[in-house]
């Protein structure tokens, strides 16, 4: 299932990116080819700097390559407009980000919705207000729907995060440092969180970390350094640098 | 929950920077506020001017011979026929568009002749007026003793023939034959009617026999007043249609005060101009401020599935919001700038009234002030990749 695999529900082919600095040039990803199946759980690793964030970001279409193909489920998305990509985001992606805090002025239900907002639910059935509470629920955090967010812990943050991702069904979730700044409990919580979605609803989820035993409960861990993949395989070298 | 209830939350959220945008959305809403009201005010102020200060123009027969014309400045012995009054009248309507306003037509018979005063022998000059036409032209006539005559048998005379002659209210002058009490002593305005002798309209066409006549007819129309342009038409369509009268147009300070406000509330608008392009750099400056510590969250909403459009709506509509919230406000705070400008410094005496077309003139300008600002940035904002949302410093 490793690199460019025929089948593969997601795969990069000879990708490149390079961002133009002041400074001059610098090339975050360098010829990265690889093939992701559908429901795997897919841990990035690497020393800062290496790569990982902007090969989420193609991987995401959050970013479009320098050079080189993106594909998912066989379509080419690196060519896609804008309001393609937004559609396509809608429809196929959720983002969960170190940074990308919930909103402070919506309570934990509101932030669960804040999607739809901007777009109508794919599911018809029952509502999505049930739908939001449920998912707010298994992740453990029923006492606190309409608590803020500045009444939430770390931990209870993410999994905010988390709920907002989950509610729009995606197909793959992508996910930026998840279990940074999180206690061993919380960032337990959250890969095991990752594993049973990945196992019980197929989402595909590639998640980059900088901690080695997060990254060893995953199905897959792709090392980089650089921007080249040092490794690709279901467990860490140990010489590896990280 | 929608794009504008999201932008409400937000308003609500960040009080301090949203108060701090209103104050300078404020600021050019106030001002237009406040010279608008003025304005309206001044206008006001100047018809109750125009009806103050006289006459809008006047009639009086064509070719005046010089000796006709009398040491004081009025035509003796000029007559134009009674019939023009009607005529002056049907085309001073037709002309103003037949406007509700008041008309007036005050016609006047001037004679020079002896009055008996003491048993002393005084050339003067008499006029016959219609004592309730003249006041209702021109309220700022005031006796300085006396009444106002109430009967056929009581006079007025100006302030200085009074002094000449020591006279003073209730003396008895004859004139003609004619026996007249003093009534009221009019003050002084340094005009020929100061020496003159002023009784009933009526009663000096029959002493001195020109029933049916007049020397000239005074007119006073606000309409005139304000329009310069509509009052020179109506001169004209005066003078070609009624034979044998010349239309004067006195240099009436109440119109030379209106033209020159005028040109003055021009350049106090261009100032509003100004100040409004100040200000709307101003709010762009907060806003991009404002904007630039929700780079993240715009990040955030794209990554839940906002497009650039939603983007645009949300936050224009909070732009909006704020600006229309700015127009409700600074309407009153621009009335009370107008009663404190009015009480303070320009005593236009009318006291402020609501005025519908300015409250709507605020709330466009806050709007559009905000909207004006807004834009740029919000549009440059709108469209940051996701990815640089999260890790780099955005710039317009």
């Amino acid at each position: 299932m490793n690199n460019s695999d025929a089948e593969s529900f997601m795969e990069l082919r000879d990708v490149n990116k390079t961002f133009r600095l002041p400074s001059g040039e610098v090339r975050a990803l360098d010829g990265v080819s690889l093939g992701i199946e559908k429901g795997a759980l897919v841990a990035l690793v690497g020393p800062s700097g290496s790569g990982k964030t902007t090969l989420l970001n193609i991987i995401g279409a959050l970013d479009k390559p320098s050079q080189g193909e993106v594909l998912l489920e066989r379509v080419r998305i690196d060519r896609f407009s804008e309001e393609q990509l937004v559609q396509f985001r809608r429809e196929k992606f959720s983002f969960i980000f170190q940074d990308a805090k919930p909103l402070r002025m919506l309570n934990v239900l509101e932030n669960t919705l804040l999607p739809f907002t901007f777009f109508k639910p794919k599911h018809g059935n029952g509502s999505i207000k049930d739908v939001a509470i449920e998912i707010i629920k298994s992740l453990g955090l029923g006492h606190r729907i309409y608590h803020m967010p500045s009444q939430l812990s770390g931990g209870e943050i993410q999994r905010v995060a988390i709920a907002r991702a989950l509610i729009t069904h995606p197909a793959v979730i992508l996910a930026d440092e998840p279990t940074a700044n999180l206690d061993r409990d919380n960032r337990l919580f959250v890969i095991e969180t990752f594993k049973r979605l990945s196992r019980e609803r197929g989402i595909t989820i590639v998640f980059s970390t900088h901690d080695l035993e997060i990254a060893n409960s995953s199905d897959r861990i792709i090392q980089m350094k650089d921007g080249v993949l040092l490794k690709d395989g279901s467990s860490l070298c140990p010489p590896c640098p990280t | 929950m929608n794009l504008l209830s999201l932008a409400s939350k937000d308003i609500m959220r960040r009080k301090g920077k949203s108060v701090y945008l209103l104050t300078a959305m404020l600021t050019p809403v106030v001002i237009l506020s406040t010279i608008l009201l003025t304005v309206d005010n001044a206008d006001r102020s100047l018809s109750a001017l125009a009806s103050k200060f006289g006459f809008t123009l006047t009639v009086q027969p064509k070719n005046i011979k010089v000796e006709r014309i009398d040491q004081i400045g009025v035509v003796i012995d000029e007559y134009l026929p009674e019939t023009v009054i009607k005529s002056i009248d049907e085309i001073i309507r037709s002309r103003t568009g037949n406007k509700k306003e008041v008309i007036i037509i005050a016609p006047r018979i001037y004679q020079r002749t002896d009055t008996l005063i003491r048993r002393l022998s005084v050339s003067t000059v008499v006029a016959g007026i219609d004592f309730r036409t003249e006041r209702t032209a021109k309220p700022s006539w005031h006796l300085s003793s006396g009444r106002w005559p109430m009967g056929d048998e009581e006079t007025i005379i100006g302030g200085a023939f009074a002094r000449a002659n020591n006279l003073s209210e209730n003396a008895v002058i004859s004139v003609d034959g004619r026996t007249f009490m003093v009534a009221g002593i009019l003050e002084n305005y340094n005009v020929s009617e100061d020496y003159m002798v002023f009784v009933p309209f009526s009663v000096l066409q029959d002493i001195f026999g020109k029933i049916g006549f007049v020397s000239l007819v005074n007119v006073q129309n606000v309409t005139l007043d304000r329009d310069r342009n509509l009052l020179r038409d109506v001169i004209d369509d005066l003078n070609n249609s009624i034979p044998n009268i010349k239309t004067l147009l006195p240099q009436q300070f109440s119109t030379m005060k209106y033209v020159l406000l005028k040109k003055t509330f021009k350049f106090l608008l261009s100032i509003v101009a100004a100040t409004v392009f100040i200000s709307i750099f101003a709010i762009f400056n907060i806003v991009t401020s404002v904007l630039y510590s929700r780079t993240r969250e715009i990040g955030l909403l794209k990554t839940v599935g906002a497009s650039r459009s939603q983007l645009l709506v949300m936050l224009l509509g909070e732009y909006s919001a704020m600006g229309l919230a700015a127009g409700i406000a600074g309407y009153p705070i621009g009335m009370v700038m107008t009663y404190i400008l009015d009480s303070f410094v320009l005593n236009l005496g009318v006291g402020v009234r609501f005025s519908l077309t300015v409250l709507l003139a605020a709330i466009a300008s806050g709007i559009l002030c905000s909207l004006a600002a807004g834009f740029y940035p919000t549009y440059k904002l709108s469209g940051i990749k996701i990815s640089d949302s999260f890790r780099t410093q955005w710039e317009v």
